[in-house]
């Protein structure tokens, strides 16, 4: 036991169960401390639509008569069960929906994150070594603006100078006809071309941020100052001593960042009608379908709390300190 | 205490001044801030029209509307100058309750430590890895369109950064002589706390609370964008909401959206120029002597 996983991964692993028990709990009582009818709270909008007789047999099959900590018992069981309610909204059970939008917008999102966090840390380093130098102000600069725009609106301003202007990228969807095979691949990928580009923009003006600053705290440390004594060349030095420190804190913060990254897929999807995870949560949201939202936040919480196990795992496998 | 903080927050400042002068990305943030509250301050004079005031639906720039107007024809840059209000409003309180609740948890983590420090950060792990905006969403869905709502619902979730900043001064402080002297004088954990600890946090405190006012800011913009903003209330978030929902962007109405779009990054970046010249000094005061 102790080989296999560290104190380090153990702590953090409760701290990710506590994270997700929070998140079930936020979801199980919001609704049900609200003022007003628990029923309406849950069915938002549709509350108005839905028969008497109907409401009756929903109380009863939510348990809403029950106790509240034996509500929540069977609330626990059945997520576990993947009955995560249905949506009244598309009259489907909502963790089939999520399942199904959530690979959408990994679709976006995965290309993203790779393109903008190695875009950004190139250009971070070069911005760190050359610190205070025009090249570096100039970058941070850019990057700073970049990092002040709201993603969506990047989107937005993107679509009218690239599909209303120039007319050279479709507007939104995903795919524009009924193409099979190869084809349908090539459509996919020019419809990827404006939301990927935006989302790296993103994500890189983040981790150029963090990568900046530290390669600079790194500069600053006093082995750097011992290679240089000893006569090693910028190369060595950059390669050697500098970028393999610099890189520890991105691991962390790639892995924080990554809520932070859905966030802004989720914005940016919705400029695009891409039919991921951002366009469902718009709509619920529309359609006051609160089930659908809460299935949501679970879900795009569980993947952040794996993105961030995940990170751990290769931190602790980076840094020896961490090992026992 | 509060004359006393005050007192704190010039003199750091001024030791940021005497430091050296201030840099240009501190200056060009001054320059963007100072206009944006002029421009919030003189919205009544400066506004042509009432924002609210209806007229003819979907004019582009003119004359007499420089960025045209809405789909039900109120006056897109009246709007705007009016909106610098309410988004530097939930700006500024967003980032003072999140600034606020940081402060106290960290101070109590870092003074107390121990059981307290461990139940402290524990839960401010927990919060950080949250994913804020999907939790925001929901909260925001579930309570009743307000501003007041958003600026809670913002300061309750953004306050784990400056916990964390403020636990580790608190950590370096306490074991200083000069809270040893005061210990030994028979100074209460009370009056340590707040007459010795935390004047000598504030510092840290505002370049936090700057970038949080930048985050709430982006935030407020994210929430009204989706429609969860208070439609009582003309933010730039509310407008571009409008814009995208109401046919300004299939149509191309270009006037409708970018305006609001480059007010909220000019207003964030003012910040984030601020808060980041702060830090950049913080981090060349550290080494002053390397390359």
């Amino acid at each position: 036991m102790r080989r296999s996983a560290s104190p380090f991964l153990l702590q953090k692993l409760l701290r990710y169960s506590l994270a997700l028990l929070a998140i079930i709990a936020i979801n199980f009582f919001l609704p049900r401390l609200m003022p007003g009818d628990p029923i309406a709270n849950i069915l938002g909008e549709n509350y108005l639509y839905a028969s008497a007789e109907h409401i009756q047999k929903l109380r009863i099959e939510l348990g809403l008569d029950l106790p509240l900590h034996q509500q929540f018992c069977h609330y626990l069981v059945d997520l576990l069960h993947g009955q995560w309610g249905m949506s009244y909204q598309y009259t489907q059970p909502i963790y089939d929906i999520i399942i199904y939008r959530m690979q959408w917008t990994l679709v976006l999102m995965i290309p993203s994150v790779l393109i903008g966090a190695a875009a950004g840390l190139v250009l971070g380093s070069v911005s760190g070594w050359n610190r205070g130098k025009r090249l570096d102000s100039v970058m941070t600069a850019i990057l700073l603006l970049l990092y002040s725009t709201p993603g969506y609106w990047l989107a937005m301003l993107a679509v009218l100078i690239f599909a209303f202007y120039l007319d050279v990228l479709p507007l939104y969807g995903m795919l524009s006809s009924e193409s099979t095979g190869l084809e349908k691949i090539g459509d996919l990928l020019v419809h990827m071309v404006l939301p990927v580009t935006i989302l790296s923009l993103y994500k890189a003006s983040g981790s150029y941020l963090i990568m900046r600053s530290s390669v600079i705290q790194v500069l600053g440390d006093g082995y750097i100052l011992t290679a240089r004594a000893k006569g090693l060349d910028d190369a060595a030095i950059l390669f050697k001593h500098v970028l393999r420190n610099a890189l520890m804190p991105l691991i962390t913060v790639f892995a924080l960042d990554f809520g932070s990254m859905v966030s802004g897929a989720l914005l940016v999807e919705i400029v695009f009608s891409w039919n991921g995870m951002g366009t469902l949560i718009y709509d619920a949201i529309l359609a006051r379908d609160y089930p659908l939202l809460d299935g949501c936040l679970l879900a795009i919480s569980i993947c952040v709390l794996v993105a961030n196990l995940f990170a751990d795992i290769v931190y602790s496998i980076f840094d020896p300190r961490l090992r026992n | 205490m509060s004359v006393c903080a005050r007192h704190k927050v010039s003199e750091a400042v001024l030791a940021g001044i005497r430091r050296g002068a201030p840099s240009w990305p501190v200056l060009i943030g001054l320059l963007l801030l100072a206009i944006f509250l002029i421009l919030a301050i003189f919205a009544p004079l400066i506004s042509p029209y009432d924002p609210w005031e209806p007229g003819k639906p979907f004019l582009p720039p003119s004359g007499t509307h420089p960025f045209g107007t809405n789909d039900i024809g109120q006056d897109i840059f009246s709007e705007l100058v009016y909106g610098t209000r309410i988004s530097l409003f939930v700006g500024f309180f967003a980032a003072f309750v999140s600034v606020a609740v940081g402060t106290l948890v960290g101070l109590f983590s870092g003074y107390l430590r121990g059981a307290a420090d461990e139940v402290l950060m524990g839960a401010t792990d927990i919060v950080l890895i949250i994913p804020a905006l999907p939790l925001m969403i929901i909260l925001a869905a579930h309570t009743s369109p307000s501003i007041w709502n958003i600026i809670i619902v913002i300061g309750a979730l953004w306050w784990t950064s400056t916990a964390r900043v403020v636990r580790s001064r608190v950590l370096q402080l306490r074991e200083m002589p000069f809270v040893e002297s005061a210990r030994g004088l028979g100074a209460g954990d009370a009056y340590i706390v707040f007459r010795h600890i935390l004047p000598n946090t504030l510092q840290v405190i505002l370049a936090k609370f700057i970038l949080a006012v930048a985050g709430a800011m982006l935030t407020e913009a994210s929430l009204s964008f989706l429609g969860l903003g208070d439609p009582l209330q003309k933010s730039w978030g509310m407008m571009l909401n409008y814009a995208f929902s109401r046919g300004g962007f299939i149509n191309g109405y270009w006037w409708w959206y970018l305006p609001p779009g480059i007010c909220i990054s000019l207003a964030v970046l003012s910040f984030v120029l601020i808060g980041f010249g702060l830090e950049e000094r913080e981090q060349k005061a550290m080494m002053p002597s390397q390359l």
